[in-house]
């Protein structure tokens, strides 16, 4: 008699390393997927208390936006400017002031729908310009009628 | 004749270590997640110069859509300062660091608040932006 032999083994593959694969490929992925760090701009804005007493003291540059208008003087005196001349404007009003950062103060005004690049775009000036922002908001007066 | 006792060989077992590593990745991946804002949809302004700030703390997002998120969590903007202020703790100045991620078509209405809170709150601003390709 002629004895056949059995060839149908059961074949598994190694399980014990699974979960080291599957550890490097997390790693792999996360390694991919890492973000990188953000970058930006350092924006110094001082607190609206000290604006207020500085305001007491001498007039500030004043700056005021709109979503298409842009005006630059002294503080109840403002003249209309485009964003080309804009950065002479304001090198110009703080050549006449000291280095001191309390003198170097442009307070900027903006309407409710002054877009943020604009914004950061009039800024960005300012601050190339030397000048020290302090933001001016508007602020929500509730009227009573009687 | 002196029999010698067969000495055991103890070994700790490493097969596991393999699934415990990936479990442990999960949990801090999971725990990563919960304050990842990169699912928030914004557009950054572009400006011509950028300086790298790291990975801070602290994040505001102001989305397209015009929410606000502090942390990746949405909040009103009267919750900024407050919030603020408790992820930021005792933090030394120059480690107070806070990212505006704020969409370029977001109105003044919106993020100026935002910046007064955050300025408030003893956080320092920093814009995160696109830098200008040069042409």
């Amino acid at each position: 008699m002629k004895i056949r032999r059995n060839t149908n083994l059961l074949i598994e593959p190694p399980a014990v390393a699974t979960g080291d694969i599957a550890f490097n490929l997390l790693v792999f992925f996360l390694v991919c997927a890492s973000s990188q760090p953000d970058s930006g701009r350092r924006q110094e804005l001082p607190r609206s208390e000290q604006e207020k007493h500085q305001k007491q003291e001498k007039k500030n540059i004043e700056v005021s936006m709109g979503r298409t208008t842009l005006s630059i003087g002294e503080e109840g005196n403002l003249v209309e400017t485009t964003l080309t001349d804009f950065p002479s404007r304001i090198r110009q009003s703080l050549s006449t002031r000291s280095a001191a950062k309390e003198d170097r103060i442009v307070v900027v005004r903006s309407t409710k729908d002054t877009p943020y690049e604009r914004w950061i775009t009039v800024t960005g000036m300012i601050e190339s310009a030397g000048g020290v922002i302090t933001l001016q908001l508007q602020e929500e007066q509730e009227i009573l009628i009687p | 004749m002196k029999i010698t006792r067969r000495k055991l060989k103890v070994e700790v077992p490493t097969v596991a270590m393999g699934d415990i590593a990936f479990n442990l990745l999960v949990f801090f991946v999971i725990l990563a997640r919960s304050q990842d804002d990169s699912h928030l949809k914004w557009e950054p302004a572009r400006t011509a110069e950028v300086e790298n700030f790291g990975n801070p703390r602290v994040s505001i997002t102001v989305d397209t859509e015009n929410r606000v998120y502090l942390n990746g969590r949405q909040v009103s903007t009267r919750e900024i300062s407050a919030g603020v202020e408790s992820l930021l703790g005792n933090l030394p100045p120059g480690r107070r660091i806070v990212l505006l991620k704020i969409h370029k078509e977001t109105l003044a209405a919106t993020f100026e608040p935002i910046m007064e809170a955050v300025s408030e709150a003893g956080g320092e601003v920093v814009h995160v932006l696109q830098q200008d390709q040069p042409h």
